[in-house]
C-alpha cells in the first residue's frame, strides 16, 4: 500500500495545544512547544532578533513578545488573538525543518485535538495547505492508535494540555459516538498545583510556567519515590520547599473524569467485544508521561473487570508518527483529489 | 494459510479506514463523496448522456408539465416574494402587533430611559444558552458542520467579550458538548437568578440557498415556517405545540414580554445591520415571535437569536473560520448592550 515515489515527501504533524510535532518520509522529526510569539514593537524586535519565536525560545522571551497558545481556543494571559496566524506560523517552521527538496510534493496528515476539529476545520485546512501540496485532518487520537496497528478492539486516551480525548476502534473510523473529549487534562493539572502551592507557600513567588515545569519534572500518582523539594524566591531570598503532597493531588485530580469517562465508553460499546477493549487500553499524550498513572488507571478500573492499561513508548511523536503512517499507507488517488 | 487469511483481513480493515479518512476530508471540503475519477464504459457513458438530454428536455417545459416537482418551486417561490412584500418598512418592526400598549409599556417607552434606571436594578447575571450539545447535533451542513458546535463556539466567544467588562457575571448553560435538555436549561437560568437569557441557534432552510437572520421571543406562531422551526427546536422537550397554547393566552402583555421584544429587536438590528456589510445577501427577517420552550420558563428577558443558516453552504464555510464567529459574537455583544445602555449619557456619547 506504501507510495515509494520519490517526488512526494509525506509527513505526519500533531497540532497539540501544549507541543506540536512532525515526523517525514525523509527521516527528519522534531517537535516544538506550540507557542508562537511576535515581537512587540521595533526594540522588541531589536532584542529577540527575529519577526517571529517559536516554543521555548517564546516562551522564555515573552516580555517582548506578543504570545498566541493557538490551539488553546485563543490565547494565554499576556497574549492576543492571533490564532489562526499562529497555526500558519507552527506549520510552515515544522514543514521547513522536515527538508522538502525543492521539486518534491507535501502530502500532509495533521492530527488535532478532536475538539478543534469541530469547528475549526476549515481554518486549520486553510492554515497548513498554504505549505503543502494535498492534505487530511485527523483527531489526535485516532492518528496514535493508527501508528500503532489499533484498528480494532481497543481504547485509546490521549491526555494533552487543554483536553482529554477518549478514542475507541473498532475496525472502522471512529464516529462521534465513538468518541469523547474532556476538559480535565494537563492545565487542569497546572491550574490545581498553582493554587495548592499558593495556598500553601502564601509568600513565596511563582508563576504558572514555573508550576508547569514542576508538573513536566516530578508528576506522579499513587506512592512518591522521594521527597519532591524545589526552590521557591520569599522576598527575593531562595527558599527550598516541600511540594511532594501538593503535586501527588494535582496530578490525582484528573484521575476521576478519566476513570469515569472509560468506564462509560467501555460499557456502552457491544458487551460481547468489551473484554476486548478492557484488554487493550493505551495511554497517549504529555499525561501519560505521569509517573504511575498507567497503572493506578488499571487498578481503578478493576471494578469493571481486569483491564490491561499501557502507555505508549514516545508520547512526544506518537501522534505525528501515526499521521505519517496514514499518509504513508494513503494511496496516490486519494490524495490527488483533494 | 491462516496467517494469510489474518493478514488479508487486516488489509482490507486497512483500507475502509483510509477510505473513511479521505471521506471524511472530502466532507470537510464540502465536495461530494466517491469522487474519486474512475474510467467509466462507454455504454454507461451513453446512458448517463441520454438520460441527461431528457432531464433537460423536462427541465425545459417543466411549466407546460405541471410537475409536482414545479409546484413546490413556485410555492417556495411565492412565500419568498410574500415575506420580501411583507418585510416591514422600519427594519426592525415586529411582524406580531396583536398585544395592547399597557400603561407599564408606554412608561417604558419614554425615550431615552435605561432599563437599569427605571427599575433602579442593573443587568447582573447574563446567562449565554448555546443550543443543542451531545447527542442532540442540531441541524448539520453539507460539509458536516454541526450547530451544536457553532454555537458553543460562540458564546464561548460572547462570554470571553462580555466578561471583560467586569461589570456582568456571565454563564453559560454548557459549556461543553453535553447534553442538556431543554428544562435543565431552563432550571440553570433560575437556580443562577439570570436577569437576561439570550440562546444561540442556527438556522437550517433545506428549500432555500439563502443566508437569513432573525430573532425570536416567547408567544404564538408569526407563521408556518416559524412554528415548524419551534417544533424542531422544541423536539428536545417532552411538550406539544398544543400545551403552550394557553400559556401563550395567559402571558399578555407582560414586562417580561416587552423587555424580551426590545432585547431581541437590539441584537436582530445589530447582527443584521452588521452582517449585511459583509454579505449583501443576507435577508432581514426581522424580530418575531414563537413557543419555545427555552424561552417560556425564564422569567427575565429572554431571546432566542439564529444568527446564521447551515444549509448555505457558502455561510457553512464561513462559520468553519474562527474570525467569522468572532464576528457573530461581537454583533451579539453590541446588541445586547446597546439594550441594557439605552439612553445611558455615557454609552450613547461613545457608541457616536
Amino acid at each position: 500500500m506504501k507510495q515509494k515515489e520519490d517526488n512526494i515527501l509525506f509527513v505526519g504533524i500533531d497540532l497539540g495545544t501544549s507541543r506540536s510535532s512532525i515526523c517525514a518520509s525523509s527521516g527528519a522529526k522534531e517537535w516544538i512547544e506550540s507557542y508562537v510569539g511576535w515581537p512587540k514593537d521595533f526594540i522588541s524586535l531589536k532584542v529577540v532578533g527575529r519577526p517571529v519565536l517559536f516554543g521555548s525560545e517564546a516562551l522564555q522571551n515573552r516580555l517582548s513578545l506578543e504570545l498566541c497558545r493557538p490551539l488553546e481556543h485563543g490565547i494565554i494571559k499576556e497574549g492576543i488573538d492571533r490564532s489562526e496566524e499562529a497555526v500558519r506560523e507552527i506549520i510552515k517552521y515544522l514543514v521547513e525543518i522536515s527538508r522538502p527538496a525543492a521539486e518534491q510534493k507535501i502530502y500532509a496528515v495533521v492530527g488535532v485535538p478532536a475538539d478543534t476539529l469541530k469547528t475549526n476545520k476549515l481554518a486549520i485546512r486553510r492554515a497548513v495547505s498554504e505549505f503543502v501540496h494535498s492534505l487530511m485532518v485527523v483527531s489526535d487520537p485516532f492518528a496514535v492508535a493508527y501508528g500503532m496497528n489499533l484498528l480494532n478492539n481497543a481504547l485509546v486516551i490521549d491526555i494533552g494540555a487543554g483536553t482529554t480525548d477518549f478514542c475507541i476502534m473498532h475496525g472502522a473510523i471512529p464516529t462521534e459516538e465513538d468518541q469523547k473529549t474532556i476538559l480535565t487534562a494537563g492545565d487542569y493539572i497546572d491550574n490545581q498545583l498553582y493554587s495548592y502551592l499558593n495556598e500553601k507557600f502564601p509568600n513565596s513567588k511563582f508563576n504558572k510556567n514555573m508550576v508547569r515545569q514542576f508538573k513536566e519534572q516530578y508528576s506522579f500518582v499513587g506512592k512518591s519515590s522521594g521527597e519532591i523539594r524545589v526552590e521557591l524566591p520569599v522576598d527575593g531570598k531562595p527558599v527550598i520547599h516541600d511540594i511532594t503532597n501538593e503535586i501527588k493531588r494535582a496530578c490525582e485530580s484528573i484521575l476521576p473524569a478519566i476513570i469515569e469517562t472509560s468506564t462509560e465508553m467501555i460499557a456502552r460499546f457491544d458487551p460481547e467485544f468489551q473484554v476486548k477493549i478492557k484488554g487493550n487500553i493505551v495511554l497517549a499524550g504529555g499525561g501519560s508521561l505521569i509517573r504511575g498513572i498507567a497503572a493506578h488507571i488499571q487498578e481503578a478500573l478493576k471494578v469493571i473487570g481486569s483491564c490491561t492499561v499501557v502507555s505508549v513508548d514516545d508520547p512526544l511523536y506518537a501522534g505525528s508518527f501515526g499521521a505519517l503512517k496514514l499518509a504513508q499507507d494513503m494511496p496516490v488517488k486519494y490524495w490527488e483529489s483533494l | 494459510m491462516i496467517s494469510m487469511i489474518f493478514r488479508k483481513r487486516k488489509h482490507r480493515l486497512k483500507e475502509s479506514i483510509l477510505r473513511g479518512v479521505f471521506e471524511e476530508n472530502l466532507k470537510i471540503l464540502g465536495k461530494p463523496p466517491f469522487r474519486i475519477s474512475e474510467r467509466m464504459p462507454l455504454s454507461a457513458k451513453k446512458i448517463s448522456l441520454s438520460f441527461l438530454v431528457i432531464l433537460l428536455f423536462i427541465l425545459g417545459h417543466g411549466n407546460s408539465l405541471n410537475l409536482p416537482l414545479f409546484q413546490e418551486k413556485q410555492t417556495i417561490a411565492s412565500s419568498s416574494t410574500k415575506n420580501y412584500f411583507q418585510a416591514p418598512e422600519i427594519p426592525f418592526a415586529l411582524y406580531d402587533n396583536s398585544a395592547n400598549l399597557s400603561d407599564a409599556k408606554a412608561f417604558l417607552k419614554i425615550p431615552g430611559v435605561p432599563l437599569s434606571r427605571t427599575f433602579g436594578l442593573s443587568v447582573k447575571t447574563v446567562m449565554i444558552d448555546p443550543g443543542h450539545g451531545g447527542s442532540q447535533n442540531g441541524t448539520i451542513g453539507k460539509m458536516g458542520t454541526k450547530e451544536k458546535d457553532i454555537t458553543l463556539d460562540i458564546a464561548k466567544r460572547l462570554k470571553m467579550r462580555l466578561d471583560k467588562y467586569g461589570r456582568y457575571n456571565v454563564i453559560m448553560t454548557r459549556e461543553n458538548d453535553v447534553t442538556l435538555p431543554l428544562n435543565k436549561r431552563v432550571a440553570l437560568a433560575q437556580s443562577y437568578k439570570a436577569d437576561m437569557f439570550v440562546s444561540i441557534h442556527v438556522n437550517y432552510l433545506p428549500s432555500r440557498p439563502t443566508n437569513i437572520i432573525e430573532t425570536y421571543y416567547f408567544g404564538s406562531p408569526s407563521d408556518d415556517t416559524t412554528l415548524k422551526l419551534a417544533e424542531r427546536e422544541n423536539a428536545d422537550s417532552q411538550y406539544r405545540l398544543s400545551d403552550f397554547r394557553k400559556i401563550i393566552e395567559k402571558i399578555g402583555n407582560t414586562l417580561k414580554y416587552q423587555e424580551s421584544k426590545k432585547l431581541a429587536a437590539s441584537i436582530q438590528k445589530s447582527l443584521f445591520s452588521n452582517i449585511s456589510k459583509e454579505d449583501g445577501n443576507v435577508q432581514n427577517k426581522g424580530i418575531k415571535t414563537a413557543p419555545f420552550l427555552v424561552l417560556l420558563g425564564v422569567d427575565v428577558p429572554a431571546v432566542l437569536a439564529e444568527v446564521s443558516c447551515l444549509s448555505n453552504s457558502k455561510e457553512e464555510m464561513k462559520l468553519n473560520n474562527e474570525t467569522h464567529r468572532e464576528n457573530i459574537a461581537h454583533y451579539l455583544e453590541k446588541g445586547i448592550l446597546d439594550y441594557l445602555n439605552k439612553g445611558e449619557a455615557s454609552y450613547e456619547a461613545k457608541r457616536r
